[in-house]
């Protein structure tokens, strides 16, 4: 469960000051596979970020499963991420000189509750999983967009983590990959229960989401499940 | 800073030095390997012409001992008392004396000031090499008389005119020549020129030797006085133990006694000094090098890596993860670079064996010792060290939106 409590951002450009989040106060069950759409600049990402705690808020209160996250210090967000929370971005933000069972294993090497075991175990699940298993040796340059983006979710899935965070996923893929991410998301939400929030600007993404909040300048202009507005 | 976070930080350099920009890698590596030459080359040489001076002393002036008259007398007295006494001691080899005296050597037209030394010749072979440094004729024998063994620089060359002489000469003499030796107390003979040497030494190759039989008939205080015993140690055997050896048997009753570097520390002493300091400026500017050029390496890496390093904040990677990953990574190429350098240092110290820089006073020789690389591997590890980690630790710090954006 994520609650977020009057959310502020206000970013300072020169002398001018830029309210990217603006009030926003919002509710995230568990489970649920939340949409966050928009125009450009309208503070999705941003929101996203503060969700994530890639980025501290100028104001307002996010309290994830409980805990006030805004209290954490920098190791202990950084564990808070380790342990619960995944990403997928943009552009795989894969790292180039590992192979993809590399890079899939890389957060779960560092939890201190799995073996070396059940790392290897792990991962090659969540490779099979996404179906790039034969592709394990490969480096990221050797795999095509889709593949790349699906390795990245199996890194942010290989921690089984309670959120997962993805910041336009398909924004670099071509609609037959973007549908097979997609399709993979909804897989891993039903199948796991898994809680997404995902940020898109493309329209008919929103046929995956259970809700969609809509942002505009900064505030949420709507809310609802999908196909409804609040 | 866990087990766990060293190996994905080790795991994460090793990945990035072998799947990364190898031209990078080996450009660095190659540059640290210069580094390290560079540090050792010019403290090795001077080393090295240190060593190559030192062996020369010993081998044609003082031996590893020497024992010199007492402060007010002349001469070593007693000589065959004092010797049978040194070489009956432990860890000597021998102990030879020299007499020497001021002589003009006469030769056609030539004139020429130089030193004889009077020597045994066999007790000699045992504490010089001289007799393997001849070039022409033989070396002398114990009892011989009216000849002499003179050095290449003394016997000259026939073909240079005097006046281009760079040493003065007696214009090129031959074995089997007559030369005349006037030593200046009334007594001058004619000396057939036995063999000619040559050893590198100035010193020794400026002179002139006879045995002291002949020299007693020069001056009969050669049979029983030294201007100094030469004493050269057994292997295995240090000058100071020599040295305390014959002071304890009470040779420093007749003799003053010496060893080599006590010798060489007062005639060589600001030399020595001089080799220090430049040495330790070479040290200095090896080691600024070697750190700023490491510093660009890994703060480029970093810089270009900002946004890899904020995805990998992002993901839970900690930033002593990120941090120790550049420290790794600057460490495995400190030590293949450092392996490099000792490699092209002992390529080098092989060559320079075999073809030492060679000047009219000494040659030069790479002397290197294990403990000169291993001190110089460790100042340059830690160096690499100091220059790795400045900017990992500055670019992990980052925080992630700005590492992000980039």
């Amino acid at each position: 469960m994520i609650i977020i409590e009057n959310l502020k951002k206000i970013y300072r450009m020169g002398d001018v000051e830029v309210n990217a989040l603006d009030g926003v106060t919002l509710d995230i069950a568990k489970g649920e596979f939340l949409g966050i759409m928009g125009a450009s600049g309208s503070g999705k990402t941003t929101l996203l970020h503060m969700l994530g705690l890639l980025d501290e808020p100028t104001s307002g209160k996010i309290t994830i499963d409980g805990v006030d996250v805004g209290r954490l210090n920098d190791y202990e967000k950084t564990q808070f991420r380790l342990y619960k929370l995944g990403y997928v971005f943009q552009d795989y933000a894969l790292v180039p000189d590992l192979t993809v069972m590399e890079n899939v294993s890389l957060p779960a090497m560092l939890r201190l509750d799995r073996t070396e075991e059940q790392t290897h175990a792990g991962s090659f699940e969540v490779l099979q999983k996404i179906g790039l298993c034969d592709r394990r040796d490969h480096l990221p340059r050797e795999l095509s967009g889709g593949q790349q983006q699906r390795v990245s979710i199996a890194r942010a899935m290989v921690n089984k983590p309670d959120i997962l965070f993805a910041d336009e996923p398909c924004a670099n893929l071509d609609s037959e990959n973007s549908r097979l991410v997609l399709d993979l998301f909804k897989e891993i939400n039903e199948e796991f229960h898994q809680t997404i929030v995902m940020v898109s600007h493309e329209d008919w993404h929103k046929d995956y989401f259970h809700r969609i909040i809509r942002l505009k300048d900064g505030k949420i202009i709507s809310d609802g499940s999908n196909g409804q507005s609040a | 800073m866990g087990k766990k976070e060293l190996k994905v930080a080790f795991l994460l350099a090793l990945r990035s030095l072998q799947r990364g920009s190898r031209s990078s890698v080996i450009l660095t590596i190659l540059i640290i390997g210069m580094c390290f030459t560079n540090m050792i080359f010019l403290p090795s040489m001077f080393n090295g012409i240190g060593q190559s001076i030192t062996k020369q002393v010993v081998d044609y002036e003082v031996g590893n001992v020497l024992v010199s008259p007492k402060s007010g007398d002349k001469y070593v007295a007693d000589i065959g008392a004092t010797l049978d006494l040194i070489n009956g001691m432990p860890g000597v080899e021998r102990a030879t004396p020299h007499f020497t005296k001021g002589a003009t050597l006469k030769y056609r037209q030539r004139v020429l000031g130089v030193t004889v030394r009077a020597i045994s010749p066999n007790d000699e072979k045992s504490v010089s090499p001289l007799y393997t440094k001849m070039v022409a004729g033989s070396y002398l024998g114990e009892a011989d008389t009216g000849e002499v063994i003179i050095g290449r620089p003394v016997a000259g060359d026939a073909s240079i005119r005097q006046e281009d002489e760079f040493q003065a000469s007696l214009g090129g003499v031959r074995v089997g020549d007559s030369i005349n030796i006037d030593y200046g107390n009334g007594y001058v003979k004619d000396y057939r020129v036995k063999g000619i040497y040559f050893t590198g030494w100035s010193q020794a190759d400026s002179a002139v030797y006879v045995t002291s039989t002949d020299m007693a008939m020069v001056d009969p205080k050669a049979l029983d006085n030294a201007d100094y015993i030469t004493v050269k140690a057994k292997p295995g055997y240090s000058e100071q133990f020599i040295k305390n050896e014959l002071l304890a048997y009470g040779v420093g009753g007749t003799g003053k006694v010496q060893t080599t570097a006590d010798l060489l520390s007062k005639s060589m002493g600001r030399a020595l000094q001089s080799f220090a300091i430049i040495n330790m400026v070479s040290l200095v500017v090896s080691i600024i090098i070697t750190t700023v050029v490491l510093f660009i390496v890994i703060t480029i890496k970093t810089i270009s890596s900002r946004k890899q390093i904020g995805i990998l904040k992002a993901i839970g990677v900690d930033k002593e993860v990120i941090m120790h990953n550049y420290g790794f990574q600057v460490i495995i190429l400190g030590i293949l670079g450092i392996i490099l350098g000792i490699f092209l240092t002992l390529v080098l110290a092989d060559y320079m064996a075999y073809n030492p820089i060679v000047t009219p006073e000494w040659s030069a020789t790479l002397y290197v010792t294990p403990m000169d690389l291993l001190q110089n591997s460790v100042i340059l590890f830690i160096a690499a060290i100091v220059a790795g980690y400045v900017p990992a630790y500055q670019i992990s710090r980052e925080d992630i939106q700005t590492a992000m954006r980039t």
